[in-house]
Parts: C-alpha cells; structure tokens; sequence
C-alpha cells in the first residue's frame, strides 16, 4: 500500500516496521470506527448510484421506470447523443454559460475583495449587504429576476423604454438571442460573493511588508498588484476558479425555473437537458449515458482541483 | 511619493487616505455592485407592498400609491388556504433543514477529526473521494435515487430528502471541520492523555469544545443548503402536505402566475431565515469557508 502522508500524524501510533496492508488495517482499526458511518452513507447513497447510471445507460429502457423489461443496446444511447444536433446545442449552451459566469463572476468578486480590502467607514455593512444574493434560495433570485425581466411589467424594460432607448419592453428572457446572457446576469448576482469571500480571505495572507517593500523600490499601485499581491493569491484563484467552473456546470434552478430550457433549447444547459430527458420524457437510459458522460468530464475536471488543493497543501509544509 | 514618510506614519497616512485615481475607481465600482446587488431585492420588497393590481401597471410604479402588507398576511394567515399552504411549506422546510444539520453535525465531527488526526491505509483516498463527491451535480444521483427510494418505500417522505442532503452536506462538513481541527494543537490532546484520559475522552473533552466554532459553521452550512435544496424535494416529493418552501412556492405560484406581490412577498419571507443565521454567524462560516484554500 501506499505511505500515507499527512500533515497532523503526531497521534500515530509507533509503526511496527513493515507489515502487510491486511495487517495495517487491522491496527488501525480503531481509527475506522470514526469514519464508518460517513463511508457508510456515501456508500449507499454515491457509490451505489453511480454504478446503476452507469449500468442503465447501456439499456433501452421503457417509460415508467418497469426496469424489469429494460432492453440491453450496448453503446446505443451514446451513440444517440453524440450524433443528435441538440447536443451540440446543448453543448455550446453549456460552454457559454460556464465560462462567461465563471470568468465574469471571478473578476467582479476578485475586484469587490480588492476594493473591500482597506478599512472605511461601513466596510461591515457594504459587505454584509454583497454577500447575501449568494445565500438566499435561487428559486427566490430566479423568481425575482423573472419579474426584473417580465416583458409587460419588468423594470428593465421600463427604464429603457423611460430613458427613449427601446419602443417598448424587450422579451429577455423569452427570445432566443437574449435568453442565456440574461441568465448569466442572473447567476453572476447569485455567485460573485463566493468569489469576493473567498478572494477577501486569499488578500489576507498577503504579506504587508512584502508592499511596502515594493513600494519603497518604487513600483507603483499596478505593478505592486501584478507583482506581489496576484502571485500570493495563485492558489486561491486557482481553487476558487475550479469550484465556481464545477457550481456552474452544474447549475440546474436558474435555468429551469426562470425558463425551463426555452425557448427551443436556447437555455438547456446539460443539466436540464438530462433533467428533461429522465422526468420530463422518461428516457432514463439516454439520461443516463448523458450522466455518465458528465461524470467523465467532471472527473478530469476533479483531477485539476485535487491537484490545485495538493499544490496548496505541500506547499503549507515546506514552510 | 513620500515612501518613507507613509511608511514612518503609516497609521496616519492611512486615515488621510489619499485620493488617487485606483481608489476612486474601486469606490465607482463599489456602488455599481451595490446598486447590481441591492435592487434586485429592493424590488422584490416593493412589489411585495402593492396591491396585485398596482403590480400590473406600465410604467411600474416605483413606490406603490397604497402600500399594503395584504400578501404578508395573506401568506402568514392560517385561516385561509394559502396561509395554510405557506405556513405548512415553512415548517416542512424547518424540519427537513433541522433534522438534516443535525444528522450531519454527528456523522461529521468524527469523520472529519479521524481525518485530521490518524493515519490509516485509504486515507488520503477516502478524504478525495469525500471532495470529489460535492463535483458531481444532483442529476448524476437522482434516477438511482429515485428507484432505490422507491424500493425501501421512502418516495414522498421527509426521511428521503434527510438522506439524500446529508450526502450533499457531509462532503463539506468534513472538509470544513477538518480545516478547524488541523488548527488545534494536537499537544492538548497530548497532555490529557498523559492526565489519564482515554483518546475518546481527550476528543470528546478537549477537542469537541474548542472546535465549537467550526461545528457552528458546518451546521449553518447544513441548514442553508437544505433549506434552499429545490431539485430533489421537486422529484422525490409530489403530495402537497409534504412540499419544503421552495417546491411549494413554485408549485403554487406556477399555477397562479399573475399573484407577483404573493410571490415577491414569499420569496423575502424564506430567504429572512436563512439571511439572518448568515449574517449573525457570518465570521465562523467565513472563516470555515476559506480555511481549506487559504491556508495561513
């Protein structure tokens, strides 16, 4: 088996020298005992779903979920999908909505964080005020965006219309052209406080003599950033980047409520396209071959995050 | 630039704070976010003061004529059916939501403090499974987890949405409780078990009260997440009796759309509970937060 590296092994006890891996979980066992209830939980409810996902997308299955009389189509269901023009729609729906939110939501919250960073007068407040789009539901955001948009009464629409810029209210949310970067407004209200605390927590690690320093040299406000301050928040990006990428990817009650994919799948994203499929149209083996591709994708994208939180990691112990 | 003198009297040079070009930019760009963050749900408050029928009106009204708190009370009523509905939703929310935090906060803190203390063969493997696990979206889990809820007959109970949340919630959980337990030192524990204590004693005595904070935070954490949870309580739940808030709100409301004041006032009455826990506990939760990725 693998040595185990970790960072709090004070408590270990003394190792007996080399000894089978059986023989290692055996005098371990104690410390198992703390971690059963949690591997049992995810067992029965992780481990278990995913290979049934993975099993039904190799099924032709018949509505209802009678799985009973699933029929075995091998790669059928994969073949399916990748050769079915929504897809591709799907797809670069999917792309669109995770990257522009991501990098969109990352500058706003990074940009709040560094403008949040020197003390002023209602510091507290102001940030309490940013923060709370991200804590209410999203079933409450999408409701109340989709009153924001309405195409009668929507204050958007309203003030455009005031302001002489439109001859009357734009449909946002129910064309085709404007549909997904008015959701993505929607989302970036919702997530940019996740970036903004976490960036606010990175900038206090960064070293004030190190500044100063830099300001003595005569570096001026931009090269001090660019300089010091970015390189010191490389990993926190990094981290906080990938898990606005995976939130985002993963976006389901935005979509879903504010307009349910419409119009003609100008707002599916992955996620409520494979929604669709199962609940929607009972197609549980197609969903499932989608889900299994999204598994996949997720993966590799797991595979960089574990490596950014290694990076972080081994780096906390060489110092 | 006077380096030497800011430097000297940095405290001072602080307070005058000079304006240039970069702080006046952060300041504009401050109160663009403010405004982006804050009228959205200054709005909602607005409309849930009007009448329905002010609500329908072009150019909207931007303070109503007749400010009415008729949709609070509507809602907040248990004399008539949608007080009835709302008030059910709300404590089928607080259930779910309460039972959940504390189902997670005791599977949690041992899994969490096994992880930050012991070695033991799979650990670092189980420890990245439990992260990778909060990757994948509900969609992954729920055809499964709709047929084995079916199976042991858990399909529009409370109990189904219980389980399924801890999943969701005790992936973080233990991540965030590790970070507080990597911070205690582990020489107290040390020192109690020279005094006699047993591991568990010097765990459950001396750890579990210094980690107050981090269990403070897992469990805000739990319950924000249950109780804004939408997709499993919309798939795993179909009798009205039984719809947590944001189910039953869209149920409600997608059959009577034009109520937009109901609706505004419904959607401000179930984010109050969870924006005041936030805001009270905030510093713990931050700091929980941000433990894992920035580490000091």
């Amino acid at each position: 088996m693998t040595i185990l590296t970790g960072k709090a092994e004070a408590l270990r006890r003394p190792q007996s020298a080399r000894s089978g891996a059986l023989r290692k979980i055996w005098e371990h066992r104690a410390d198992y005992a703390y971690v059963l209830p949690a591997i049992a939980v995810m067992l029965i409810v992780i481990a278990y779903p995913i290979y049934y996902t993975v099993e039904l997308s190799f099924f032709n299955t018949p509505p209802g979920l009678q799985l009973r009389d699933k029929i075995f189509i091998g790669f059928d269901n994969y073949i399916a999908i990748l050769t079915s023009p929504v897809f591709w729609k799907v797809t670069s729906n999917t792309l669109i909505w995770t990257v522009g939110s991501t990098f969109i939501s990352f500058v706003l919250g990074f940009g709040c964080a560094l403008a949040l960073h020197r003390d002023f007068v209602g510091r507290g407040i102001l940030r309490a005020v940013l923060i709370i789009p991200w804590v209410i539901s999203a079933v409450a955001a999408s409701y109340i965006w989709k009153w924001i948009y309405h195409s009668d009464f929507g204050i958007i629409g309203a003030v455009l219309v005031g302001l002489g810029w439109a001859d009357r209210p734009p449909n946002f949310i129910d064309s085709v052209s404007t549909v997904l970067p008015s959701l993505i407004v929607v989302n970036i209200w919702r997530e940019f406080p996740f970036a903004m605390i976490m960036m606010m927590a990175g900038l206090q690690t960064v070293p004030d003599q190190l500044l100063r320093a830099a300001k003595v040299d005569g570096a001026n406000a931009w090269q001090r950033f660019w300089h010091v301050t970015f390189p010191h928040l490389r990993n926190v990006s990094t981290v906080t980047i990938l898990l606005l990428a995976v939130a985002n990817f993963n976006s389901f009650i935005i979509p879903w409520i504010m307009t349910g994919g419409g119009p003609s799948n100008a707002s599916h994203i992955w996620i409520t396209h494979i929604y669709e499929l199962a609940f929607g149209r009972q197609r549980w083996g197609v969903a499932s071959a989608y889900s299994v591709l999204l598994f996949l994708i997720l993966m590799s994208l797991g595979y960089f995050y574990v490596r950014a939180l290694r990076g972080n990691e081994q780096k906390d112990g060489s110092e | 630039m006077s380096t030497i003198a800011e430097t000297a009297h940095r405290g001072q040079a602080r307070r005058r704070m000079r304006i240039d070009g970069w702080r006046w930019g952060g300041r504009i760009f401050l109160v663009f976010m403010l405004l982006y963050t804050a009228l959205p749900m200054v709005w909602m408050l607005i409309t849930s003061i009007k009448s329905g029928f002010a609500a329908m009106q072009f150019p909207p009204q931007w303070w109503p004529d007749h400010p009415t708190l008729a949709s609070y009370q509507k809602l907040l009523d248990p004399q008539n059916s949608v007080g009835q509905d709302f008030l059910r939703f709300f404590w089928n929310s607080l259930f779910v939501s309460t039972a959940t935090t504390i189902l997670s906060v005791i599977v949690a803190v041992p899994a969490a403090y096994a992880f930050s203390r012991f070695t033991f063969p799979g650990r670092n493997f189980l420890f990245f499974a439990v992260l990778l696990r909060n990757m994948f979206p509900a969609v992954i889990f729920l055809v499964p987890l709709f047929i084995l809820m079916r199976a042991i007959g858990l399909v529009n109970t409370h109990g189904s949405l219980v389980l399924t949340y801890l999943t969701f919630g005790l992936p973080l959980a233990i991540w965030l409780l590790k970070g507080f337990y990597d911070n205690i030192p582990v020489q107290l524990e040390q020192a109690a078990r020279i005094d006699g204590a047993t591991r568990f004693q010097a765990f459950f005595l001396i750890v579990m009260p210094l980690s107050a904070p981090g269990i403070i935070a897992t469990a805000i954490y739990s319950f924000i997440g249950a109780w804004n949870e939408y997709i499993y309580a919309y798939t795993f739940l179909s009798k009205n009796e039984q719809l947590t808030l944001p189910v039953g709100i869209q149920r409600f409301f997608s059959e009577n759309t034009t109520d937009f004041p109901g609706l505004m006032a419904a959607s401000f009455m179930m984010s109050v509970p969870v924006v005041v826990l936030f805001l009270v506990l905030q510093r713990y939760f931050v700091r929980a937060l941000t433990e894992g990725a920035v580490k000091h």
